[in-house]
C-alpha cells in the first residue's frame, strides 16, 4: 500500500466517513475523473472573483456569461467592491507541517487553497466561494477545521473567521477559530484512523 | 549563485540548503520559484521540503517544471490575456488541452492549405506538430525560422508557416492552447506583467531550453538571487531537444563554485565523453561487450546474467536496461520468461497509445456500437472481447450469443441492441438500461457512466488510461463545444498519434528493474549499480530528430552555420552520444553492452554506439576447421586489392572461399588499415546473405559489427536510413516498404481507374519495375508508350500518399542520394574499401552503378560469379552482360573445379554448354567444369535420360526410383525439380499419395510449422464451430509432436464445438478452449500467446516476433480481425512478408528422406544426392528460337525501354536463359540425375501430345559423337 502523509480537508472527510471510499480513491487512485456542468460554473465565478480581486479588467471575460450569470456576477460585484482592496490574497496554497500526537517521529501534512484571504482591523476572513449549498454544520466542518487550524499557523494569529459565501445567494455563513488544540485534536483522530488501518495490514 | 557538479544529488542537496535557509530567514515560500527539469523531479524536491521543513508552516511553495509554470501563470493571469485579445468574444477559462485537440485542428488547417506534391497526409501531421513544437521550444523569430528554411532548401517553408500560423489563430479563436502553445502565451505574461518571485532555483540548468532561457533574461532585474546548478560537462538534450549552452558565469556575472571532485568516475566520465568526440574507442574495467546473433539470444543471455546478480544479492532496483526499443518483443520476452518470474520490470517511457489499452480498446468498441446510426457490421472476436471483458460473460455464452446475433443479422438485419433486448441476460439489462439513458448523452458522459457500471474491478492502472480518454474528450467538447460529432470524435481518437502526453510522468516502482530509454533515466538522474545497454549496435541509438519539414538541429536556436551538411549531422550526433554516455556513466557503477547481429524482425542492425567501445575479439575461440584450398581457390586467396572477378563453377566452393577472403580481410593479411565496417559483401538472396552473416559470427563469436553483408536492397536501405538521409530524398523517417498484399491492391486501383482489366496487374507490376531500372540507367527519356506513363504516375502518387516506396524505389533513391549528395558518396567511399559482390551475374544495371559508385574511392572489387548460371533476367532487371565486361577489364580467376556432382553429371552439364554451342547459342562462358581428384564420385552412369510414353509411365519410374532408394539409403536427400510453380502441387499430391515425405518450397510462409498452427487456430478463433478445422488442428499438432494420437482421435469424434463440451481430463481440449477465451486487443499479443505456448522451446522461438509483426502489420490495414486472419492465409505461399522473413531452421530445410519439390530457378545454391527433372517438354524448356513463340506480356515491357529489343533478341535471350536453367538443375545433383519427358501429358483435363525438349536427344547425340571419339 502506497504511504500517504499529506491530506486535504477533502481527503479528510472522506477518511473520517468511508474508509474504502479513501483507499479508492487517494491510495489506488482508482476514481474517475469528473466535470459536471455544475461544479463548471463554480470554476468560472471563482476565476473571475480572483481576476476581480487582483484588480484585472474582467469586461471581457464576461462576455462568456449568460444573462442569468451575469446578473448573478453583477451584485457580486457590487458586493464586494468596497472591501476590494481589503482581500490581501487570492487562491492562496498553503502547505502545514503537523506532528501526530505530537510525535515528532509522525509527521504529515495539511495542504489546501484559500480562495481570498480578507483583513482589517478585526483580523483575517478565510473567503469560501460557494456555487453548492453552503455547510449545513459548518463548525464540525473538516474544511472550516484543516482551514482556520492552518491560517492560524500561517498567520500566527487566531484572530480568524472562515466565511462559507454563497455566489449565487450573496448569502454568508461564519464560523469564528475555537482553538488550534481542538482543530488538532480533530484532524489526528481522523489521521490516527489511517494509522491504525495501516498497521492492521 | 551558481553551483556546477555531475551528481544530481549533490545539486540537489545545495540547492535545498540554500532553500532552506531562505525560508528561515523568514522569506515566504511564494516568493521563491523553483524550475525543475521534469514533473518527477518536482515531486522530489517538493517532498524534500516537506522533510526538511520544521513543523509549522511551510507556505505555499511554487515548485513547479518549465511546462507547469507556464499553465499556473496563465491560470493566474489569464484576464490579461483575453484583453489581449482583439475579438468581440471572451473567455473565462481557457482550455489548456492536450496535443490531441492540436492535432484535430492542425488536420483543418492542412485541409485549407496546399500542399500540393506533399502527399502523405500522417507524416504531413506528424511533421508540423514537430516543427511548431522546435519553433516554439527554441523560442524562433519569423526572421530566424525563415533563414533556415534557406539553410534546409525547404521545398513547403510556405505552405508550413501558412498552416502553422492558420492553427495559431484557431487556436486564438477557440482558446485552446496545448502545452507547446502555452509557452507563448506565457511570454506574453512575462513580457507584460512583474513577476512576483524575488528567488530563482534552478536544477539541471545545463538543459533549459532557449524559451525558459528568454524568461530568465525579463525576469532578471527583478530577482534578488539566483540559484543555479548545473553539470558545465554535457546536456543531454542539447540542441536535439531543444535545450541551449548557456553560459550561465556570464548571465550572472560570478564564478561556478565546483563542487566535482577529481575523483576516478568523474575522471572515467570525461574519458568517455573525450573519447567518443575523438574518435577513440572506449576501454574501461567496468565496461563490458557481449554480443549474439539473433535479438532473443540475446535477452535470454541477459535474463541469465539478471538471474545471477539476483542470486548474489542484487536488488532488482539497483539494476536498469536501457535500450532505445523497448518494443513487444523485449516486453514479452522479459515478462514470460520463466528465468524472470520472480522479477518485476517497470517499463518507462511507455509510448503505448490509449487506443492500445485492452479496456480502453473495448471501451471504444462498445462506444462505437452506442453511437453507431447505420447499425455496421461488427466483428465477432470485438464482440467477444466485449462481451468477456466488459459485460463479464464466460466465453461458451458470449460465442453462442454472438452465432445466434449473426444469424439474426444475416436473417433480418437486426441491431445489436434490438437483439439482445430480447435475452433474458441480467448483463444485458444492464447494459440495455444504460444504452436507453447516455445514447445521445455526450460522449464524456457516455465513457463516465460506461465505466462506471461495466468495470467494477479495474486496475490504477486502468483508470489512470480512462482518465486520460476522460480528459481528451472532456477537451474536445469544451473547444468544440458540440460541433465534433460522437461518431467523429471516437474516430479521431483511435486514429490518434499523440503517444505521450510530455506533462505525464511515470512512477518509478519500488523494487522494480527499470527498462527506459537513455533520455528518461537521464532525465529522472536514476543511479544503479548495474546498467545494461541494450541493442547497442540498432542504428535507433543514433536517431536524430530530422524529416522533410524539420530539422532538430538548425532549428536550435544557436545554430550558426549557413549550411545542414552530413558532417554536421555526424559530427552532432557523436557530440550527443558523447554527453549521453557520459551521463549514463555517472549513473551506474557497470555497464554492461549487450548487441545481437539482428534485430527482432531478422533486419539487420547497421551500426550504433557500440563503435565507440573497445570489444576485445579472440579469434581464438574459432572453432570452425581450417580449409586448405585447392591450386583454382588459391588464386583468389592472393588477392591483394584492386578489381578481380572470379568466375566460379557450380559446386566449387565458391562461398567458402569467400568467407575465406572475409576471414583474411578482417585479420589485416590483405589490405592495411581495415576494419570490419569497410568490408561491403552483396549477395544476391537475402538468405544468402544471412547464412553467410552467421558463419562469419560463428568464427568470430565477439564481433559486435559484422562486415556490411547484405542483398543490394538491404545496402540501399542503410544508405537511405543511415544519418537521417532519407530527407534529403523527401521520406519521412518512418517510410515503408510497400509489401506484397498492398502493392497490387494500389496497383489494381490504379487500373481500374484507366479502365485497364485487373489481370494485367502482373505485366504493368514488371513493367513499371523494369520502367524505373531504365530511368536508373538512363535518366529521364520519353517514353512512347503514354497510358503506361499515366499509370506510372498515378501508382507513384499513390505510393507517396501512403509514406511507401517499391523495392525499385529503393534502388532509384539510394543511387540519386549518392549522385546527388557529394558528402553522402564520400561518407560511403571512405568506408567501402573493399566491396565483394556475389552471384555477380543476376547483378542489374542499377546494382552495379552503385557498386560502381561505392568503390570509386578505393577500387578495390571483388565479383563473383557464373555466367553459365544466369537465370534471372527474363523477370528481373539483371544484366549478365555487366558481368561478361567486368571480366574483361579485370583480373579474372577461374575456379573451374566442382567438387559437388558425380563425374557422370559433371559430363551431362559439360555437355549442355557444348550442345548450345552446337546451336550458336551464346549462352554459356568458355568455362569447363573439371571434378576434383578423389573428391567427386566417379560414375560415368551417374545421369539418366528417358522420353516415356506417357505420364503415367513418367510418374512411376520417378516413385519406384525414390521408394528404391529409400530401401537401402533413408539418408538420402532428393529434389523434383520442375519448370512452373504449378507442377509442384501436382507431384507433392503425387509423392505424398504415395507415402512418400516432401517438403514444397522450402521458403514460403506455410512451411514453417509455426506459422501453420498459428494460422489454423486464428482461424478456429474466427470459427470455433468448425469440427473439421478442430481436427486439422490436432493432427497438424499432432505431427509435430505437441499431443499424442489421443488427441486427434479425440478431435475426430467431437460431435460438437469443443467449446460446447465438459471434457476436462482432455489436455487438447483446455488449450483450445484456452485460446478462445483469449480476448486481447491487439492482434500482436494474441498471437504471441498462441505462438509462443507451442514453439517457445522449439528452433522456431527465433520467428515468433516475426509472426506478430506481420499479424500486426496485416491488421494495421485491415478492418477487423477475421480479414486479418483472412489475408494471413492469403499471403501463406509468400517467403517473406514486407521484408519480414522467417529464419530457416535446418530441421525444416534438410530432411534426409524427404523429397524437395522446387522449380528449377529456385534451387539454384542447393545441392541433393538424387535430382529429378521431369516434364522437360519443348513447351516447358525451349531450346530452338525458331520454335518458340514470344508471349504478349515480353513484347508490351519492350514498349517502355529506352532502348526496346527485337523479337529475335527477345527470344534469343529466353533461349539463352533456358539453356542456363537447366545446367543449374543439372548441376544439382550429387549422386544422380534424371532428366525426363513423356509425350502426353494430361494438363487441365485434356490430353495432349508433347514434344520432348531437344536437349535430351541433344545430349544423345554429343554422347554418342565422344564415345565414338574415344574409340
Amino acid at each position: 500500500m502506497r504511504s500517504l502523509d499529506t491530506f486535504s480537508a477533502n481527503s479528510l472527510k472522506v477518511l473520517e466517513r468511508d474508509f474504502e471510499e479513501f483507499k479508492n480513491k487517494y491510495i489506488y487512485n482508482l476514481t474517475l475523473f469528473k466535470r459536471d456542468e455544475r461544479a463548471l460554473l463554480g470554476q468560472k465565478f471563482h476565476s473571475l472573483i480572483c481576476a476581480y480581486l487582483k484588480n484585472f479588467d474582467t469586461q471581457k471575460m464576461i462576455l462568456e456569461l449568460n444573462e442569468k450569470e451575469n446578473n448573478i456576477w453583477l451584485k457580486l460585484k457590487e458586493k464586494l467592491e468596497d472591501k476590494k482592496n481589503n482581500f490581501i490574497e487570492t487562491e492562496y496554497s498553503f502547505l502545514v507541517k503537523c506532528a501526530l500526537n505530537n510525535r515528532a517521529d509522525k509527521p504529515y501534512y495539511l495542504t489546501g487553497r484559500f480562495d481570498a484571504i480578507y483583513k482589517d482591523i478585526e483580523g483575517y476572513v478565510i473567503y469560501d466561494w460557494k456555487t453548492l449549498n453552503l455547510p449545513s454544520n459548518p463548525y464540525e466542518d473538516l474544511q472550516s477545521v484543516v482551514y482556520l487550524y492552518c491560517a492560524s499557523i500561517i498567520f500566527n494569529d487566531t484572530n480568524i473567521k472562515m466565511r462559507y459565501f454563497s455566489i449565487e445567494k450573496l448569502d454568508f455563513i461564519d464560523v469564528e477559530f475555537k482553538s488550534q488544540t481542538f482543530y488538532k485534536q480533530r484532524t489526528d483522530k481522523v489521521i490516527e484512523k489511517l494509522h491504525l488501518l495501516n498497521n492492521l495490514n | 549563485m551558481i553551483i556546477n557538479s555531475n551528481s544530481h544529488k549533490k545539486r540537489e542537496n545545495f540547492l535545498l540548503n540554500e532553500y532552506l535557509k531562505l525560508l528561515n530567514k523568514g522569506i515566504k515560500a511564494q516568493d521563491i520559484l523553483v524550475l525543475c527539469q521534469n514533473s518527477k523531479k518536482k515531486k522530489d524536491f517538493i517532498e524534500l521540503i516537506k522533510k526538511n521543513m520544521d513543523f509549522g508552516n511551510i507556505g505555499s511553495i511554487k515548485v513547479y517544471s518549465f511546462f507547469g509554470l507556464c499553465y499556473n501563470t496563465i491560470i493566474e493571469n489569464w484576464a490579461a490575456i483575453e484583453n489581449s485579445i482583439k475579438d468581440d468574444k471572451g473567455k473565462i477559462i481557457p482550455n489548456l488541452c492536450g496535443l490531441e485537440v492540436s492535432q484535430y485542428i492542425f488536420k483543418q488547417c492542412i485541409k485549407e492549405v496546399d500542399f500540393s506534391g506533399y502527399n502523405s497526409k500522417t507524416s504531413l501531421l506528424h511533421q508540423l506538430l514537430r516543427r511548431y513544437s522546435l519553433i516554439n521550444l527554441n523560442n524562433l523569430s519569423k526572421d530566424e525560422i525563415e533563414k533556415r528554411a534557406k539553410i534546409l532548401s525547404e521545398s513547403y517553408s510556405r505552405e508550413v508557416n501558412l498552416a502553422i500560423n492558420k492553427y495559431k489563430s484557431k487556436s486564438i479563436n477557440l482558446r485552446a492552447f496545448d502545452y507547446i502553445r502555452q509557452i507563448n502565451l506565457f511570454e506574453y505574461i512575462y513580457k507584460n506583467i512583474k513577476t512576483k518571485f524575488k528567488y530563482v532555483f534552478i536544477d539541471d540548468a545545463d538543459e533549459i531550453t532557449p524559451a525558459i532561457l528568454a524568461y530568465l533574461k525579463a525576469i532578471k532585474p527583478d530577482i534578488k538571487e539566483f540559484y543555479i546548478a548545473y553539470d558545465n560537462m554535457g546536456s543531454s538534450r542539447l540542441g536535439y531537444l531543444g535545450a541551449i549552452s548557456v553560459d550561465f558565469e556570464e548571465f550572472l556575472n560570478e564564478k561556478a563554485i565546483n563542487l566535482n571532485k577529481d575523483d576516478e568516475k568523474t575522471k572515467n566520465a570525461l574519458l568517455i565523453q573525450k573519447s567518443v568526440k575523438n574518435n577513440e574507442q572506449i576501454d574501461l574495467d567496468n565496461i563490458k561487450t557481449k554480443s549474439y546473433l539473433k535479438r532473443h539470444e540475446m535477452i535470454g543471455a541477459l535474463s541469465d546474467e539478471i538471474k545471477l546478480l539476483i542470486d548474489k544479492g542484487i536488488r532488482q532496483d539497483e539494476i536498469a536496461l536501457i535500450t532505445p526499443i523497448s518494443d513487444e518483443f523485449l516486453k514479452s520476452m522479459l515478462l514470460n520468461s520463466p528465468k524472470n518470474s520472480a522479477l518485476h520490470f517497470n517499463f518507462l517511457a511507455k509510448n503505448e497509445k490509449l487506443n492500445q489499452n485492452k479496456l480502453i480498446g473495448y471501451i471504444l468498441e462498445l462506444l462505437k456500437i452506442i453511437n453507431d446510426k447505420n447499425n455496421q457490421d461488427v466483428s465477432n472476436y470485438v464482440l467477444k472481447g466485449i462481451f468477456i471483458e466488459l459485460l463479464n460473460f464466460n466465453h461458451k455464452d458470449a460465442i453462442q450469443i454472438i452465432q445466434e446475433y449473426k444469424l439474426a443479422r444475416d436473417f433480418k438485419g437486426a441491431n445489436i441492441f434490438d437483439f439482445i433486448k430480447e435475452k433474458n441476460e441480467d448483463n444485458f439489462k444492464k447494459l440495455i438500461e444504460l444504452y436507453e439513458k447516455i445514447r445521445f448523452e455526450k460522449l464524456s458522459s457516455q465513457l463516465y457512466e460506461l465505466v462506471s457500471s461495466f468495470t467494477k474491478n479495474k486496475s490504477e492502472n486502468d483508470t489512470i488510461k480512462i482518465n486520460q480518454l476522460l480528459k481528451q474528450i472532456y477537451d474536445f467538447e469544451e473547444v468544440f463545444l458540440n460541433q465534433v460529432s460522437n461518431e467523429e470524435l471516437i474516430i479521431q481518437l483511435e486514429n490518434t498519434i499523440i503517444s505521450e502526453n510530455p506533462l505525464s510522468d511515470d512512477e518509478i516502482e519500488q523494487n522494480s528493474i527499470v527498462v527506459s530509454s537513455a533520455q528518461k533515466i537521464i532525465d529522472y538522474s536514476y543511479s544503479v549499480k548495474y546498467m545494461f545497454l541494450l541493442d547497442v549496435t540498432n542504428e535507433n541509438w543514433l536517431r536524430q530528430d530530422i524529416g522533410p519539414l524539420y530539422n532538430a538541429w538548425v532549428m536550435q536556436k544557436s545554430w550558426q552555420k549557413e549550411s545542414f551538411e552530413l558532417s554536421d549531422n555526424i559530427e552532432l550526433t557523436k557530440d550527443r552520444n558523447a554527453r549521453t554516455l557520459y551521463k549514463l556513466y555517472l549513473l551506474a557503477d557497470n555497464i554492461t553492452l549487450y548487441s545481437s547481429v539482428y534485430d527482432s524482425l531478422g533486419l539487420e542492425n547497421i551500426s550504433g554506439i557500440d563503435k565507440y567501445f573497445k570489444h576485445k575479439i579472440d579469434a581464438k575461440k574459432n572453432t570452425t576447421k581450417a580449409i586448405t584450398p585447392r591450386p583454382d581457390q588459391k588464386e583468389v586467396l592472393n588477392y591483394k586489392g584492386g578489381l578481380m572477378s572470379v568466375s566460379a563453377t557450380a559446386g566449387s566452393g565458391k562461398t567458402t572461399i569467400m568467407l575465406l577472403v572475409v576471414d583474411k580481410l578482417l585479420s589485416g593479411e590483405i589490405l592495411d588499415n581495415i576494419e570490419s565496417k569497410n568490408i561491403f559483401v552483396l549477395t544476391f538472396m537475402e538468405s544468402a546473405a544471412r547464412n553467410f552473416r552467421e558463419r562469419i559470427k560463428a568464427k568470430y563469436p565477439d564481433l559486435e559489427v559484422l562486415p556490411n553483408i547484405s542483398t543490394i536492397h538491404g545496402l540501399a536501405l542503410r544508405i537511405i536510413k543511415e544519418n537521417n538521409n532519407h530527407s534529403k530524398v523527401g521520406l519521412d523517417y518512418d517510410f515503408d516498404i510497400v509489401d506484397d498484399i498492398k502493392k497490387p491492391l494500389i496497383l489494381n486501383e490504379v487500373l481500374t481507374s484507366f479502365s485497364i482489366p485487373g489481370d494485367k496487374s502482373d505485366l504493368y507490376e514488371s513493367a513499371i519495375s523494369a520502367y524505373k531500372n531504365e530511368l536508373s540507367n538512363f535518366g529521364d527519356f520519353d517514353c512512347s508508350n503514354k497510358l503506361f506513363l499515366k499509370v506510372y504516375e498515378s501508382y507513384q502518387n499513390k505510393l507517396k500518399e501512403q509514406n511507401l516506396i517499391d523495392y525499385d524505389d529503393l534502388l532509384l533513391l539510394a543511387l540519386k542520394l549518392l549522385k546527388e549528395n557529394k558528402d553522402v558518396l564520400e561518407y560511403y567511399q571512405n568506408l567501402a574499401k573493399i566491396i565483394i559482390e556475389d552471384e555477380a551475374q543476376d547483378s542489374s544495371f542499377t546494382q552495379q552503378n552503385l557498386i560502381k559508385l561505392l568503390g570509386g574511392k578505393y577500387k578495390n572489387i571483388i565479383r563473383c560469379g557464373d555466367i553459365n548460371q544466369a537465370i534471372t533476367s527474363t523477370f528481373t532487371n539483371s544484366d549478365v552482360r555487366g558481368f561478361r565486361e567486368f571480366i574483361k577489364n579485370s583480373k579474372n580467376v577461374e575456379m573451374d573445379r566442382c567438387q559437388r556432382c558425380a563425374t557422370g553429371v559433371l559430363d551431362c552439364a559439360n555437355n549442355t554448354v557444348k550442345f548450345a554451342k552446337s546451336k550458336n547459342i551464346n549462352a554459356f562462358s568458355s568455362l569447363v567444369m573439371k571434378p576434383v581428384d578423389g573428391v567427386n564420385i566417379v560414375d560415368k552412369k551417374a545421369v539418366y535420360k528417358e522420353i516415356f510414353e506417357d505420364e503415367e509411365e513418367e510418374k512411376r519410374f520417378i516413385l519406384s526410383k525414390i521408394q528404391e532408394i529409400l530401401k537401402h539409403d533413408n539418408s538420402a536427400t532428393f529434389a523434383i525439380l520442375t519448370r512452373s510453380n504449378f507442377a509442384i502441387n501436382k507431384w507433392d499430391e503425387i509423392l505424398k499419395n504415395n507415402s512418400i515425405k516432401t517438403f514444397k518450397n522450402s521458403e514460403s510462409l506455410i512451411n514453417n510449422p509455426m506459422y501453420r498452427v498459428t494460422l489454423l487456430i486464428l482461424e478456429f478463433i474466427v470459427n470455433p464451430y468448425d469440427l473439421k478445422l478442430t481436427n486439422k488442428i490436432a493432427l497438424e499438432l499432432f505431427e509435430l509432436g505437441k499431443y499424442d494420437y489421443n488427441a486427434v482421435k479425440y478431435a475426430q469424434n467431437l460431435d460438437r464445438a469443443i467449446f460446447l463440451k465438459d471434457d476436462y481430463e482432455e489436455q487438447f481440449f483446455w488449450d483450445m478452449n484456452y485460446f478462445l477465451l483469449k480476448t486481447n486487443f491487439s492482434i500482436y499479443d494474441l498471437v504471441w500467446d498462441i505462438s509462443s505456448y507451442y514453439f517457445s522451446k522449439s528452433a522456431d522461438s527465433v520467428n515468433i516476433p516475426l509472426i506478430c509483426a506481420i499479424a500486426q502489420k496485416i491488421s494495421n490495414t485491415q478492418k477487423t480481425f477475421e480479414n486479418t486472419v483472412k489475408k494471413l492465409r492469403e499471403i501463406q505461399y509468400k517467403n517473406n512478408f514486407s521484408n519480414i522473413k522467417f529464419f530457416q531452421n535446418d530441421d525444416n530445410t534438410k530432411k534426409a528422406s524427404t523429397v524437395q519439390i522446387m522449380t528449377l530457378h529456385k534451387s539454384k545454391g542447393d545441392e541433393f544426392d538424387y535430382v529429378f527433372i521431369p516434364e522437360m517438354t519443348q513447351e516447358n524448356l525451349c531450346f530452338n528460337i525458331n520454335e518458340y513463340k514470344l508471349k504478349e506480356n515480353s513484347k508490351f515491357i519492350q514498349k517502355v525501354k529506352k532502348e526496346p529489343k527485337s523479337e529475335f533478341e527477345l527470344k534469343e535471350e529466353i533461349i539463352e536463359e533456358n539453356f542456363r536453367l537447366i545446367y543449374v538443375g543439372i548441376t544439382r545433383a550429387k549422386k544422380k540425375l534424371y532428366l525426363t519427358s513423356a509425350n502426353r501429358y494430361k494438363y487441365f483435363s485434356k490430353v495432349k501430345d508433347y514434344k520432348p525438349c531437344g536437349l535430351l536427344e541433344g545430349l544423345d547425340e554429343i554422347e554418342a559423337k565422344e564415345v565414338y571419339c574415344e574409340v
